[in-house]
């Protein structure tokens, strides 16, 4: 069941457009998370999604039924801020019941639903202090409190682990995760982050410039990106980029990469033309000893992280590419190395960015 | 290095221009105080020691002057004045911050514009506006001209900037009216603005002393500050009274002080946190 629905949907400040048309179906107890550099549009459209902004042009629908014009209150979401907003003047009970004493709902039923939320977010006893008493993962969790006491049909969330530091925003991630279990909820969540939408998202909306650049399950996006943009955006650390020409030869069309030794990557004719320049993109993760293709390469730096080892390796002409690999402890900067790769986990795209099949 | 000739120099030019400052601030009060327990020939002498003239300048104070009515006189328009002032111009400073429109800017400088406006120039014209309104001897004279605040609305502008709006976005979703979001969000958050603001406010209307001046011609509606006057203004002033009355005067805005003034600071230093 599709639960939110953009179509077309775009939003300008003066004659200036942020947001150049969107279309997008959400479904219920989906975790849909909007990831994009920032000043993307992100928050624009979110903000759009909860009534905070008015849309410009286009529809937004939830359940099916036209929510442009209707107040954020009734819209059936809950929005959790990035600087959290929690009112100061009042208590943490007092601020994850404001809502709904404003919705004149008795007051039994209030502290029923904000002693849930509290066990929920274990939050008990800290329910009468002030937001000022509280740490910064403290009040992201009331934050969030005053967003389930309502029972929305969506939570509406704008990049709220960014104010915390590395440690605690893993912890929270986590534990949002497992409140979208809890809940069932569906979840609209923002961030620049792409570990962050990785990990969390059932679907992830890559955006740029106020464009939707491609849509789907983090790992289609990673396996499977549209463009360059989102080859580049998706995956830590960063897809190589090379640069590559279409030839024509025995065998069919390969993306060639001229400078380097010997690297011919497979692509059908149909979407190039013989002749015209490539960018030939391979992921760290994917040089193995076994690849079929090799770039010839001196070591610039070395990151070991243990595990794995991550190796700044520069050629010839210049260009970095950086290489993961399991087995690199025994590496010193300036080896000359070979690194081979299958030429198969390779992608190619065209000048525009376009990725060619 | 601390006991070197020229640190010793600065120290002594330091403590002796703010103990200078000091002097000069506290000396009329110290003056004030004397004053009111000596008789007026005393005064006039240059006594600056304890008197025995207290109690006679306390009862001919009280005699000379409807002490409850003045008082009630001058609380009254200071209590409207405060409360209308702070209302409408946190209104109009919030708004101005918050509310985009075209002409917001253009509007606002020619708000400012008017601080630079002596009152003096502006008494007769508002003397001629409180006649057409059949207003001359009533409080809301004096109330009315000071009801919009350049310096007040200017003031809850600038603290307007460090109020979050994330704030008022979470109080629109959570089914918030613009009026409520004032009432129920700002007002409370910007509380030590508000006091501060008080104190400014409080402070002018209770001394206020020309317009009233202007005004309030009879001696029902006169304020405190215009019967002090009055009193030193004539024939042969009783300077000992005239000095009873200046402390009386003084009390209320030395007690809102002086229970406000961590709130003063506060809001002083910026209100939200
Ligand atoms: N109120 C506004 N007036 C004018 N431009 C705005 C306003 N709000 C946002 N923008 C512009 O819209 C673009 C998108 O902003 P935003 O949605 O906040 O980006 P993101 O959340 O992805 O970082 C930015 O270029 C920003 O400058
Ligand atoms: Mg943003």
């Amino acid at each position: 069941m599709s639960e939110l629905q953009l179509n077309g949907v775009r939003k300008s400040y003066g004659g200036f457009e942020v947001i150049k048309g969107v279309d997008l179906d959400i479904k219920s107890g989906e975790f849909v998370v909007f990831v994009g550099p920032s000043g993307c549009g992100k928050s624009t459209l979110l903000r759009m999604i909860a009534g905070l902004e008015e849309i410009t042009f286009g529809d937004l629908t939830i359940d099916d039924v036209l929510m442009n014009d209707v107040d954020p209150s009734k819209r059936g979401i809950a929005m959790v801020f990035q600087s959290y907003a929690l009112y100061p003047h009042m208590t943490v009970r007092e601020n994850m019941g404001f809502a709904l004493r404003f919705a004149g709902v008795p007051k039994a039923e209030i502290q029923k639903r904000v002693m849930e939320a509290a066990n929920i977010l274990e939050l008990g006893p800290l329910l009468d202090r002030k937001p000022k008493q509280l740490s910064g993962g403290q009040r992201q969790r009331v934050a969030i409190g005053r967003a389930i006491v309502r029972h929305p049909k969506i939570f509406l969330f704008d990049e709220p682990l960014s104010n915390l530091d590395a440690e605690l925003r893993v912890h929270m991630r986590i534990e949002i995760a497992r409140l979208h279990k809890q809940l069932a909820a569906t979840i609209v969540y923002v961030t620049h982050d792409q570990v962050e939408a990785m990990t969390l998202a059932d679907k992830i909306v890559v955006m740029r410039g106020g464009v939707v650049e491609q849509v789907g399950s983090p790992l289609d996006l990673y396996d499977d990106p549209a463009n360059l943009f989102v080859a580049g955006f998706i995956g830590s650390p960063k897809m190589n980029f090379l640069k590559g020409m279409i030839e024509t030869g025995e065998g069919g069309t390969f993306a060639r990469l001229p400078d380097y030794a010997d690297a011919r990557i497979p692509i059908s004719l149909r979407e190039a033309t013989p002749g015209t320049p490539v960018t030939v993109g391979i992921r760290p993760e994917h040089f193995k000893e076994h690849g079929t293709a090799s770039l010839d390469l001196t070591i610039d730096m070395l990151e070991h992280l243990g595990g794995e080892t991550f190796a700044y390796a520069r050629h010839g002409n210049g260009e970095l590419v950086i290489i993961e690999t399991k087995n690199g402890r025994g590496l010193k900067s300036s080896d000359h190395i070979t690194a081979r790769f299958d030429p198969g986990c390779a992608l190619v795209f065209d000048e525009s960015g376009k990725r060619l099949r | 290095m601390r006991n070197n000739p020229a640190n010793i120099a600065s120290a002594v030019l330091t403590y002796g221009f703010v103990g200078l400052m000091a002097f000069l601030s506290i000396f009329p009060f110290i003056w004030m105080a004397f004053g009111a327990t000596n008789s007026s020939i005393d005064i006039i002498k240059g006594r600056l020691l304890p008197g025995e003239a207290l109690a006679t300048n306390i009862a001919n104070f009280f005699t000379l002057v409807n002490v409850p009515l003045v008082f009630w006189n001058s609380a009254k328009v200071t209590i409207f004045a405060t409360v209308l002032t702070l209302a409408v111009s946190s209104l109009a400073g919030y708004g101005f911050e918050i509310f985009r429109s075209r002409h917001r800017e253009r509007l606002y400088r020619a708000m400012l514009l008017t601080l630079m406006i002596p009152f003096a120039a502006l008494m007769i014209p508002l003397f001629i506006m409180m006649g057409k309104m059949d207003l001359i001897n009533t409080h809301i004279a004096v109330v009315l001209p000071t009801i919009g605040s350049a310096f007040i609305v200017f003031y809850f502008r600038q603290c307007t900037k460090a109020f979050p709006s994330e704030l008022r976005d979470a109080a629109k979703v959570d089914g918030l009216k613009e009026w409520q979001i004032f009432l129920y969000i700002y007002v409370p958050v910007m509380r030590s603005t508000y006091a501060a603001a008080f104190i400014i406010v409080f402070m002018t209307a209770w001394n206020n002393y020309l317009w009233p001046l202007i005004v309030l011609q009879s001696n029902e509606t006169k304020t405190i500050t215009l019967v002090i006057s009055s009193l030193a203004s004539a024939y042969y002033p009783d300077y000992g009274v005239v000095m009873v009355g200046t402390i009386l005067a003084t009390l209320p805005t030395l007690t809102v002080f002086f229970f406000m003034q961590r709130q003063f600071v506060q809001g002083m230093l910026g209100s939200v946190k």
